[in-house]
């Protein structure tokens, strides 16, 4: 798809967007998707721009057995059998981003892995169940890099997806940057392994915590305290409920 | 639908969905089953088959809310888009008995809780797309909205509409063109984002 023209490229996303691409054409189109980026986001706008007209239709009440079908298929209320079958979640994963087009099938896998273990956690085995409090997916120019995970008070979990060639004499040093306020480093983390880090005042320095981001810095880390050079990848921390999920009589 | 903070409230709620909160699955299904049922069933055409759709459609939303985010949509786009992919992946054709072909203009718009206020609150999109849907040439809207809609492929649009399939696919590409001018001409006078990337 790299080699056609962007009017073409355009014309092919408005027309899987409409609907009026099928059959092989589609599903050898819904590959390319997969793989490039600038193709998604092509999608992604034709979807922003025809699908909200969807919105404008009649509603039609569905019967009640279809919420009854879906309750079964997701594992009634047990959350722990979700987490049993990682396989066939993300089989259903990638499928389902295959077909909705604007997905990245990579994070989603990254993304349910984190799912399947945070529901570990919750799961009603665990007597004291520990969801992560914060969640963060770190980009490059939309390619994810790494997963930032906090699962309890004073410690990071930092996840690779995809590792960096090792440098000999910069290092990598992860930042919190508050909602207002200059960023707070976290330390020198592996640029080829997954890191984990303690600190006493951890939970301090993530306060308000809004985005974490990786910068490139001289060996040993900043010099300064504030990031000096060039941020290599950056995610939005998704913060989570403070107490873990419990189970209701409304969700059976 | 009156709410002026629906959009957010369905964030919010894939959001928590995201974390496994099965209560919020709950709530993101009511308020939106209606509308999806109501988008899948307008292209598969057979009550059974939208409601497969349905149920496959909030399966992955479910497996994928913590996705969502990363989208950058608005959550109903979003939401529809999978519906409306879902859809289009399983139906079953020929079925030419669409009459009504100006139906966006008409029976289509028929949603009574909907207002002008509510319009806004949806972002520009909607309101947008049917200012500039209306501009194009009465042939292109009426081939773009039967797809649209009814999920018609060319050659269906070649058969139900009596035309060429080189005519067909000139009024979409021609039509679908002249649409994203226009939208594009008036993203400035958004009231709101709704969902542009």
């Amino acid at each position: 798809m790299k080699h056609v023209t962007p009017e073409l490229r355009s014309a092919l996303a408005a027309e899987y967007v409409l609907g009026t691409m099928r059959g092989g054409a589609r599903r050898r189109f819904e590959q390319f998707l997969r793989s490039d980026y600038e193709l998604r986001a092509e999608v992604a706008k034709w979807e922003a721009d025809l699908t909200p007209m969807a919105e404008r239709l009649k509603p039609v009440r569905p019967p009640d057995h279809v919420w009854a079908n879906i309750q079964a298929r997701i594992g009634g209320t047990n959350l722990e059998s979700a987490a049993r079958k990682p396989a066939a979640s993300w089989f259903d994963s990638v499928k389902f981003w295959r077909m909705l087009g604007t997905g990245f099938a990579a994070l989603a896998t990254v993304l349910l892995a984190t799912l399947v273990t945070l529901r570990a956690n919750v799961g009603p085995a665990n007597n004291e169940p520990q969801a992560p409090m914060m969640l963060a997916v770190l980009e490059d120019q939309g390619d994810p890099r790494m997963v930032v995970e906090q699962p309890k008070s004073g410690l990071l979990m930092v996840k690779m997806v995809k590792p960096w060639k090792t440098m000999s004499d910069q290092s990598l040093e992860l930042w919190v940057i508050p909602k207002d306020g200059p960023p707070r480093s976290l330390g020198v983390i592996s640029q080829d392994k997954d890191s984990t880090i303690v600190m006493a005042d951890m939970d301090l320095r993530l306060l308000d915590g809004n985005m974490f981001a990786l910068s490139k810095e001289p060996m040993g880390g900043s010099p300064t305290g504030t990031p000096t050079g060039k941020v290599v990848c950056k995610g939005m921390i998704a913060h989570m409920p403070p107490k873990p999920i419990k189970k209701s009589p409304a969700q059976i | 639908m009156a709410d002026p903070d629906f959009n957010e409230k369905l964030a919010s709620l894939l959001a928590r969905c995201g974390l496994g909160d099965k209560n919020a699955f709950a709530t993101l299904y009511d308020m939106t089953k209606s509308k999806l049922f109501a988008v899948s069933l307008r292209i598969v055409r057979e009550r059974h088959v939208a409601e497969e759709v349905l149920q496959d459609s909030f399966v992955n939303i479910w497996n994928n809310a913590a996705n969502y985010a990363i989208a950058k949509a608005a959550p109903m786009t979003w939401m529809s888009a999978i519906v409306r992919n879902r859809s289009l992946d399983i139906v079953r054709r020929p079925r030419l008995e669409i009459q009504d072909e100006e139906e966006f203009f008409t029976l289509n718009l028929e949603d009574p809780s909907l207002g002008p206020q509510d319009q806004l609150t949806q972002g520009r999109d909607v309101a947008q797309v049917e200012v500039c849907l209306k501009g194009l040439e009465a042939d292109q809207r009426q081939t773009i909205s039967l797809a649209f809609f009814h999920g018609l492929s060319h050659s269906e649009l070649s058969m139900h509409l009596n035309k060429p399939l080189g005519t067909i696919k000139t009024h979409i590409r021609r039509g679908l063109l002249k649409l994203k001018d226009c939208l594009n001409d008036h993203i400035e006078y958004s009231p709101r984002d709704g969902g542009r990337v």
